[in-house]
């Protein structure tokens, strides 16, 4: 086991003007042990800076470091890491042993017999046991993933290197093998990489999160501290499904105008704002709510464009009723409560749940208020995982 | 009413879509049966001649019914230029078809997984190599055989058949280590193995459906390949083709000689093909092999 640092690092692909950065200047560190989830969209650079760790890129500037070594120079097979591949990656000549046994083979200087030994254990352990003389090609999608983690569990690595290796899976497989990963994670408590662009296995699986895009990080912190206390708009957006609701406006008094509605800032809120004049206002669908009729006078007239209802809960796709474009907003609901296309409604978006970012940078400028117990467990999280961050 | 006239249309339909699907079987087998037909019938014509008596062979109207005799085999086993000839092109389309894999397997892997300077317009100038016809690049070949001293040498014929091939399975190897993901040298690179190791090990394996497919076409392209021996081998390195066209003299044709030679000259393809039967249909679907 090794922990991991990655210090300045930027990596450029191709020369001069026509170069396009794909990782922009990242550093952090990662403990011995922990779980990290790097996620973002396509294009974010987060499966370059997981190469990079594996030596399968090489950065432009800056270094990495496993354990206490600094490894630019060493190639993947000097870096002592296992890592799983979106496509699996299995030796299609190969039966399932004879690629599980590969590494050792290559890396070791492990007896025939210890190696057989290790590979059936691990076979066994990861319920694969009767496969071993199968081809990948005979297997189904959920038997090559068991056998690509049974490929990297067996090297008993220093580091996991996981790049979206649940991707190929359909969704009720995709989530049973979500909880076999935590699970392995825990008990064998190595280091973990793991990339993904699917918010719902970024929150569910890492100790922490590196939100990235553009190559650019946005964020590091536990998937809480992400979710509730976003460092800026493209986080508060990515995380959370459906995605925050957005809505631009600009400060008049102590009020935000947005287009359709206003809203009355809070004392906090104002103060928070300092001077500036172009806000972005966020709110989850979650947290806002639709009346019938108009209750405290904060809401506003809205008309609903479309209903999904998802069983215990319906999303709700509504416009402001005085709006001027065509931009909606999404409101969830109680299943059971009957809303039909057309029908106008009374949108509350209560102060207490709102973020406010700055409309020219992103940058968040308010976050929205927690439970008591939710805000210091959350500060303990912020404390831990900002003593990692750089 | 309706109910049954309903019926009735639904049952009539289902009759026509039957039919249709019958006659579609009957036309559809009874043009592979044609086809086979004009495939098929010059070898049996070749073949059932290299069992007529010389005087037989030839006669018009054909004898459909004959004897079987292997009187031109024995005939044939007996002249050991023909034997010397057939061992020539053994040796020599082998050979061709080893240094050929040896070269143009590595050079195919090397165009599909590096970027090198102007690397389309290498693949161009290899392919430019089977543009010409041969008939116009075999008279500059003779001098530079003879200037080279490779001029009727078994080894001046298999670098022929190389340069024959070379680009034939440059092209489909790449194309075939195309479709081959990167993902399966990393992982064997993450794995421990060296960058060769990975291209040993996991690569070539994965590519040998590709490897045996162009070994085939390369291995029948030299073995019928007759112009260039014709001008480039006098005696000592007289491919099997040359000997079965000596039986085609200026005054008469022997035809029983001709079709055994023709049939016996077939058997190491038909060999060939057997022994690496299993590998072709795989190649043949060039880069689909591993699912992605």
């Amino acid at each position: 086991m090794a922990s991991i640092t990655i210090d300045d690092v930027t990596k450029r692909f191709g020369d001069g003007d026509e170069s396009v950065v794909a990782v922009d200047d990242v550093s952090l560190d990662i403990e011995d042990g922990e779980f990290v989830v790097f996620v973002g969209p396509s294009g974010s650079g987060k499966s370059t800076l997981m190469r990079i760790v594996a030596g399968l890129e090489t950065q432009s500037e800056g270094d990495v470091e496993i354990g206490d070594a600094i490894v630019n120079q060493l190639g993947p097979r000097a870096r002592d890491i296992a890592m799983v591949f979106q496509n699996y990656a299995l030796y299609p000549n190969m039966t399932v042993e004879e690629n599980m046994s590969f590494g050792l083979k290559m890396s070791t200087d492990m007896s025939a017999d210890a190696i057989e030994q290790t590979v059936t254990s691990t076979a066994e352990m990861m319920d694969i046991g009767e496969l071993l003389d199968n081809t990948p090609g005979e297997l189904s999608g959920g038997q090559q993933q068991r056998v690509a983690l049974g490929r990297a569990i067996v090297r008993d690595p220093n580091v996991f290197l996981m790049d979206e290796p649940l991707s190929n899976l359909d969704a009720k497989l995709r989530a049973e093998m979500r909880t076999e990963i935590n699970r392995l994670q825990n008990d064998l408590d190595v280091t973990t990489l793991y990339v993904t662009h699917d918010q719902t296995e970024a929150m569910t699986m890492g100790d922490r999160l590196v939100v990235l895009n553009y190559g650019e990080l946005q964020q590091v912190g536990t998937p809480l501290e992400c979710f509730y206390r976003p460092a800026n708009q493209f986080v508060a957006g990515f995380l959370g499904s459906p995605s925050m609701n957005f809505f631009e406006g600009h400060v008049e008094g102590g009020t935000l105008r947005a287009d359709g509605f206003d809203f009355d800032l809070t004392e906090r809120m104002q103060s928070s704002v300092e001077g500036r004049s172009n806000l972005v206002l966020g709110a989850r669908p979650e947290d806002i709510t639709l009346h019938d009729e108009p209750t405290s006078g904060h809401e506003f007239e809205a008309v609903v464009d479309v209903v999904e209802p998802m069983g215990s809960i319906s999303y709700v796709y509504l416009r402001a009723a005085q709006q001027d474009d065509d931009k909606t907003f999404i409101v969830e609901t109680d299943g059971q409560r009957l809303i039909s296309e057309g029908a106008e409604v009374y949108v509350e978006i209560p102060d207490e749940d709102v973020h406010l970012f700055d409309a020219a940078t992103g940058e968040t400028i308010h976050q929205r208020r927690l439970d008591a117990d939710a805000e210091i467990a959350l500060e303990e999280g912020v404390q831990t995982a900002s003593s990692s961050a750089k | 009413m309706a109910t049954q006239d309903a019926q009735s249309a639904t049952s009539s339909q289902r009759l026509d879509k039957e039919t249709r699907e019958k006659l579609v079987t009957v036309v559809r087998h009874t043009v592979l049966l044609g086809w086979s037909f004009v495939v098929l019938f010059p070898l049996y014509w070749l073949v059932s001649m290299s069992l007529k008596p010389p005087g037989q062979a030839n006669s018009l109207p054909p004898d459909w019914i004959f004897l079987p005799t292997v009187y031109n085999y024995i005939q044939l086993a007996q002249q050991s230029d023909f034997l010397a000839a057939f061992a020539n092109s053994v040796v020599m389309v082998a050979a061709s078809v080893v240094l050929v894999l040896l070269i143009g397997v590595p050079a195919a892997y090397v165009l599909s997984r590096y970027d090198i300077p102007m690397q389309r317009d290498v693949l161009v100038w290899i392919l430019s190599s089977r543009m010409l016809p041969p008939i116009a690049v075999v008279i500059p070949f003779f001098v530079i055989f003879r200037a080279l001293n490779l001029f009727d040498t078994r080894i001046g014929m298999v670098l022929m058949y190389v340069s024959i091939n070379l680009s034939l399975v440059v092209w489909v190897m790449k194309a075939f280590f195309d479709g081959i993901p990167e993902t399966l040298e990393e992982a064997a690179r993450v794995d421990g193995a060296t960058q060769f190791q990975g291209f040993r090990k996991v690569v070539l394996p994965a590519a040998k459906p590709g490897i045996f497919s162009v070994a085939i076409i390369s291995f029948i392209f030299a073995w019928i390949e007759l112009l260039f021996g014709l001008v480039l081998t006098s005696f000592e390195a007289v491919p099997v083709t040359l000997f079965v066209y000596s039986f085609i003299g200026s005054r008469s044709i022997e035809w029983s000689m001709l079709a055994a030679a023709s049939t016996a000259m077939i058997i190491p393809v038909v060999v060939f093909l057997v022994a690496v039967n299993k590998y072709l249909a795989a190649g043949l679907s060039f880069g689909v092999v591993i699912k992605e």
